[in-house]
């Protein structure tokens, strides 16, 4: 034993740090400038924002290619799963255009009519009855102008929450086609951290980003127009406009998803720092880890501060251009007004009419940096979220009917790393109804064969066969009547009671099966006296259950499944023991009458199996009834007697 | 040599302070003191007082911003008046001198304005980060400070928020403030451009824009609740596929996919719908600003038409107008927001309070834990003997859950959860607001109280109240059914402290039979282990909680079913190893397993709280109760 024990820990020294954690603070950020002299100063700070951009790429080079975790789709497949979106939604994307267009071309009017107002009171060619008549056509293009805004927001509304919704409930759907092996065995982390702040991410972009892009962008054309309509030659100074924020623009835009990233990483950091701290605050109390903790959070407000300070940057490098590129054509509308009015090319009303045109682009022009922006990062949360699709299927389905229910593992092997077996050809038969429980030391691989048995993983090499068909042929749902893995996460669902149950025969079990599986396992006593019966809401905000009903609940979906074989896996079951004790008859309802194999923890459970299995190193070193064992007095007797004494 | 808790080693991050980036006006901030009465600690007597303690905190960056935020407003409504000026005397008088002149002056009032709005964003956010990187510094602190008490305080949910989106709050509303100093003079800048220009046209613009912004403030309150409902109802969404996640396991394996994607479908459309209903009023208020800007627009035009007929006012002049009416919409609006903001961070500095007025009950004492102290329990009778391995089994796991609580001087965790308000509003949610807040006033007073009187352990005969709490929690370490596993690598999760050696932890990791988790890992002590242990299995986790403790290596360790979810070669293994790693120790163990009561040094049987019987296990085979306790974990007959 104490070789292995050695074999086992080999790499210690290699792996082992000396000293303390190498800081997480990229070397040059470590101290603020202190450079005497402005220009001295100054080169400290672009030598800062240097070092603050590698961090943010750096950041963003991991976030779309994680170490771990599920893939990341290209940025093409995300724009194409889009541009699908839109495509199917031509006719609503149209509407949305054209009502925009028609809105903002409808707010070009009143500056036009102002204009020829303006000329006519310095040419003095007005009277009082111009005058009212102008007003009049004023106050009508106002009102046809807001009715229009009202139409055209209303579309763009429609426009972003019907493709977003799309595509959330495509992301769900593609989440639950995810092979059942990779669900077992990945850690749900990188999972839900794409379901929630991928997709509201995705969300901003879809549903706020998207249709001001494009109320945006049809103001600046349809603006543009009006004021080369105007007058082109007071249109000139927009061509410094366009260059600043074409420059501006490219400059940001090129950086602040990364910058971004970075920072809502940082914070997500800072965030789950906080939640250890409270969650485990009488931990760190316990084991006088509270200055590890402050530190620990230190740094991290340190690091989130460096990706706060460079996005403040670029936002700083960007304000100053945008803003002076929609205040600078005033003055160039000024000096080209004047020489104009000078030549007698431009009228005082076309001066006034650019003036208040170029007033009025400064909105979309502001907005459509920062959609561009949005725009971008939903597209880095859309890989994400599409990535998931790209996880490849472990089993292909085939045309097969299992000839029987007994169940027989030949041969396996399985690694989680290459060249790390687990399991060194295993072979196990069960009888339809018979009882097999396995045991062993941690790490010996009895999980790993739970989970080969029940066809969640596929084998490296052998197989697994029910009535002569490989358990991976199986269609899944076909699969899932046949063996079912039992892991006791009495997790209950949002949802009503009945949702909870049916599970595994969503389509075809009626109330009357719900009732009797629960009243199989001994639930119907409490469900029996909800008033709205099976439709009773369960999970948050609703129903809460005890522990002891959600494991009912778990164990009755069970029932209703029907597989003639079960793996019941005690290390995942992490009952306490009071409920447990409530729980045996409703447990024994659901064995009766299946084959087990029982991967056992207490060495009561495997007593009362028909045989025993015990698994050491990946082998089964001894395999036979209780009394079989003892007679044999292997390892199975030592412990036996151990626990007996 | 006794060591204080905190600086008991040497912290990995310890550096020159003077290195640092923080200060007390820049981000992150340096905080000072969390307790009541320390310097720097947050005034807690109520929410404005807070909010302007926040703002004091700050120094200088509050009163400059306000300054920058001027410095990018004033100019804003300077250009109108300039543009006015450039037409009358430039372009109509075909000046060019003049023209340049004014021109000149233009290009340096924008670039002014352009400084003063980077000036101003630059110190907005500073101050907004400073804002969130200090709450979520002192609710780290005041969490660690509290300790196992923080719960019986406040929930870790609110604890939560009050770092993730109160911070935030407190710089919105701060943002705003500034904003509101800075529009209030910016506007009373206009109104004396104005007047000087015109005074009846100046009148018009003063008491129509007020008139017209408050005029759609009805519509505003639609708007707010369509942004509610739809807020409510995408969280719920939210919580949906996140519910999904959780439970992907089952549904993946058996079934269900179906009915879950069709609920997700029947949420999203509703989210759908809320939506279209929240932008359509958004476009109401749009149109509406439309309308009543184009009502102003048209009245000015009208008057200033007149006007000018009438030879009272220039052409630029009444430019100039259409500039002012665009102009100050901003600030007005200003004015309405900012009344909200200042609600909503009042709301948010109560949740604050609520957790920083929060203090430990404990008064200080002096005296020290003696280096190997004999313990003993007043209720149980339960005596823990220096160098002894004391096993405790009780017929009521809690009663032994209870004693160990005891002996680390733990207030016992909170039953029952607190009703939730989300669902309530009004006088309704006032009332239980207020309710709640007795509720915990009460138990902070209870606990005070609990912690005034004698604690009922002693150690060498002495009451656990006369002694320096620091001290011991440095003897007596306790690791609970709930203790925490922290993110970070296999090494800081056996060593957190960074200060012990690789031979130490190899041997906790050893005794704790956790060799396989090592070997599980990729990168071996450099392997990552997620937040709260996630991706490792129960069994794995209580074994690295255990090696944790282990390392520790404390006078006296109290260990509560250190091995419940862990199988039987396994446990059997550990409690071989432990008896011998912990040799020369006072170690006490809550369990029922045999396979670790045939190793203790003695075993004591309680029941009913009461310490009834003590020996070997093998001399306690012959109590009836005993039998009866241990007869249970090994065959589960259902009493």
């Amino acid at each position: 034993m104490s070789e292995v024990a050695t074999e086992a820990l080999a790499t210690s020294a290699q792996t082992w740090r000396e000293g303390p954690p190498p800081p997480r603070m990229p070397e040059g950020l470590r101290r603020p400038p202190r450079g005497r002299g402005w220009v001295t100063r100054l080169r400290d700070y672009a030598a800062l924002n240097r070092v603050r951009e590698e961090m943010a790429s750096r950041t963003m080079a991991e976030a779309r290619n994680p170490e771990r975790g599920f893939p990341v789709s290209s940025g093409r497949t995300a724009v194409g799963f889009v541009g699908g979106l839109l495509r199917e939604r031509r006719a609503v994307l149209a509407w949305a255009v054209v009502i925009n267009l028609l809105a903002s071309g409808a707010a070009l009017v009143a500056p036009f009519l102002l204009g020829d107002l303006v000329d006519g009171v310095a040419g003095g060619t007005i009277g009082a009855g111009t005058l009212d008549a102008t007003v009049t056509v004023i106050i009508v293009a106002i009102v046809v102008q807001a009715v229009l805004v009202l139409l055209a927001r209303r579309a763009s509304a429609v426009l972003g929450y019907d493709t977003l919704a799309a595509a959330r409930e495509e992301v769900v759907r593609i989440v639950l086609r995810l092979p059942l092996g990779q669900v077992e065995s990945s850690s749900s982390g990188d999972l839900l951290t794409r379901i929630t702040s991928d997709v509201s991410k995705m969300a901003a972009a879809v549903r706020w980003a998207l249709p001001h892009f494009i109320i945006s962008m049809v103001t600046i054309v349809a603006t543009l127009a009006a004021m080369l309509a105007n007058s082109w030659l007071l249109a000139l100074p927009l061509v410094v406009t366009a260059l600043m924020m074409w420059f501006g623009g490219r400059h940001y835009l090129r950086r602040a998803p990364a910058g971004y990233i970075t920072e809502s990483r940082s914070y997500s950091v800072i965030s789950a720092t906080l939640t250890e701290s409270i969650e485990g605050a009488r931990t760190v109390e316990a084991l006088g880890l509270c200055s590890h903790r402050r530190d620990q959070l230190d740094e991290d407000t340190e690091l989130s501060g460096q990706a706060e300070r460079y996005t403040l940057a670029l936002r700083n490098v960007l304000f100053s251009m945008v803003d002076a590129s929609f205040q600078l054509p005033l003055v160039g509308i000024v000096l080209v007004g004047t020489w104009g009015f000078n030549a007698d090319l431009v009228t005082i009303g076309q001066i006034t009419t650019a003036a208040l045109y170029v007033q009025q682009l400064q909105g979309p022009l502001d907005r459509v940096i920062m959609v561009l922006d949005h725009l971008q990062i939903g597209l880095v949360s859309t890989t994400r979220l599409i990535g998931v699709a790209e996880v490849e299927d472990d089993r292909t389905p085939q045309d097969v009917v299992p000839a029987g229910t007994d169940l027989e593992g030949r041969d396996l092997r399985f690694a989680y790393r290459e060249g790390h077996d687990v399991l060194h050809g295993v072979t196990l038969e069960l009888a339809p109804g018979e009882r097999v429980a396995v045991v062993g030391p941690s790490g010996s691989g009895k999980s790993t064969l739970g989970r080969l048995v029940a066809g969640i993983n596929r084998p490296r090499t052998g197989s697994v066969e029910v009535g002569g068909v490989d358990v991976m042929d199986l269609p899944l749902d076909r699969l899932r009547t046949e063996v079912a893995l039992v892991t006791q996460e009495h997790h209950v669902f949002v949802g009503s009671l009945r949702d909870n149950v049916v599970l595994a025969r969503e389509t075809t079990a009626s109330d009357a099966e719900v009732e009797q599986a629960l009243r199989v396992v001994d639930a119907w006593g409490w469900v029996g006296k909800l008033r709205d019966g099976l439709d009773t809401q369960l999970g948050h905000g609703h129903l809460q259950l005890t522990p002891a009903q959600a494991q009912q609940v778990a164990l009755a979906r069970l029932v209703v499944a029907d597989p003639h074989t079960l793996v019941l896996d005690e290390a995942t079951s992490l009952i306490d023991p009071t409920s447990a004790r409530h729980l045996e008859g409703s447990m024994h309802a659901l064995l009766d009458g299946r084959a087990v194999i029982a991967i056992a923890h207490r060495l009561h459970t495997a007593h009362d199996a028909d045989r025993i299995a015990v698994v050491i190193d990946g082998r089964i070193a001894e395999l036979g009834s209780h009394d079989e064992l003892i007679d044999a007095d292997g390892e199975y007797a030592r412990l036996w007697r151990t626990w007996r004494s | 040599m006794f060591r204080p808790v905190d600086a008991s080693t040497p912290r990995p991050h310890d550096r020159d302070p003077s290195l640092r980036w923080e200060g007390r006006h820049d981000f992150p901030p340096r905080v000072g003191g969390f307790r009541a009465g320390e310097p720097g600690a947050p005034d807690v007597r109520s929410p404005s007082r807070f909010l302007f303690w926040l703002m004091r905190s700050m120094g200088w960056v509050v009163p400059t911003m306000t300054l920058a935020a001027l410095s990018w407003l004033v100019p804003g409504s300077l250009t109108p008046w300039l543009l006015g000026r450039a037409i009358d005397a430039g372009i109509l008088s075909r000046d060019l001198a003049a023209t340049l002149g004014w021109v000149a002056l233009l290009l340096g009032v924008i670039a002014f304005g352009v400084a003063g709005g980077i000036l101003f964003h630059t110190l907005a956010v500073r101050m907004w980060v400073i804002a969130i990187h200090g709450t979520q510094r002192r609710v780290g602190r005041k969490a660690a400070d509290l300790g196992h008490l923080l719960g019986r305080r406040v929930p870790t949910g609110e604890a939560l928020s009050i770092s993730n989106s109160d911070s935030d709050q407190f710089g919105a509303t701060i943002e705003a403030f500034g904003h509101v100093m800075a529009s209030a003079l910016s506007f009373l800048f206009v109104c004396v451009l104005m007047f000087s220009t015109s005074p009846t046209l100046g009148l018009v613009v003063l008491v129509a824009t007020p008139l017209l912004l408050a005029a759609s403030l009805p519509v505003m309150r639609p708007l707010t609740a369509a942004q509610t409902a739809e807020r409510t109802e995408s969280s719920h969404l939210t919580s949906l596929a996140t519910d999904i996640v959780a439970g992907l396991r089952i549904l993946r394996g058996i079934g269900g996919e179906q009915t879950f994607a069709r609920n997700y479908e029947r949420q999203s459309r509703k989210v759908r719908r809320l939506g279209i209903t929240l932008g359509t009023w958004q476009g109401v208020v749009e149109a509406i600003s439309v309308l009543l800007s184009g009502i102003l627009l048209v009245v000015l035009v009208y008057l200033g038409a007149q006007h000018m007929l009438a030879g009272e006012l220039t052409v630029g002049e009444l430019i100039s107008f259409f500039g002012y009416a665009v102009f100050l919409v901003t600030p007005m609006r200003t004015f309405f927001d900012s009344a909200q903001r200042w609600v909503q961070g009042l709301v948010a500095a109560r949740k604050t309070i609520a957790l920083f007025a929060a203090d430990v009950p404990w008064a200080h004492r002096g005296r020290q834990v003696a280096e190997r102290p004999v313990l003993r329990d007043e209720s149980s009778g339960v005596e823990v003997h220096p160098g002894q391995f004391l096993a405790v089994v009780s017929a009521d796991p809690e009663a032994s859950a209870a004693l160990a609580d005891r002996l680390g001087r733990y207030l016992p965790p909170l039953t029952g959860e607190e009703p939730e308000l989300d669902d309530l509003k009004g006088r309704k949610l006032r009332l239980a607001r207020k309710e709640r807040a007795r509720v915990r006033a009460e138990r902070a007073r209870a606990d005070a109280e609990r912690a005034a009187q004698l604690w009922g352990v002693t150690a060498d005969g002495i009451d656990y109240a006369e002694y320096d709490l620091a001290s011991l929690r440095e003897r007596v370490v306790v690791s609970d059914t709930g203790a925490s596993l922290f993110a970070g690598t296999l090494q800081d999760a056996v060593d957190p402290w960074g200060a012990h050696t690789r031979e130490e932890a190899e041997r906790a990791l050893r005794t704790a039979s956790a060799e396989d988790v090592y070997d599980g890992l990729p990168g071996g002590w450099q392997g990552r282990i997620d937040e709260k242990g996630r991706g490792l299995s129960g069994g794995q986790r209580q074994r690295i909680v255990l090696a944790r403790a282990l390392v520790r290596n404390p006078e006296v360790l109290v260990l509560v079913e250190p091995t419940s979810a862990v199988d039987a070669h396994t446990e059997s293994r550990i409690a071989e190893r432990l008896v011998e790693h912990r040799r020369g120790r006072t170690t006490v163990v809550t369990t029922a397993s045999p396979l670790l009561l045939h190793r203790a040094d003695v075993v004591a049987l309680l029941v009913e709280g009461r310490e009834v019987a003590r020996g070997t296990h093998v001399e306690l085979q012959a109590h009836p109760d005993y039998r009866r306790v241990i007869a249970r974990g090994m065959e589960d007959d259902d009493e």
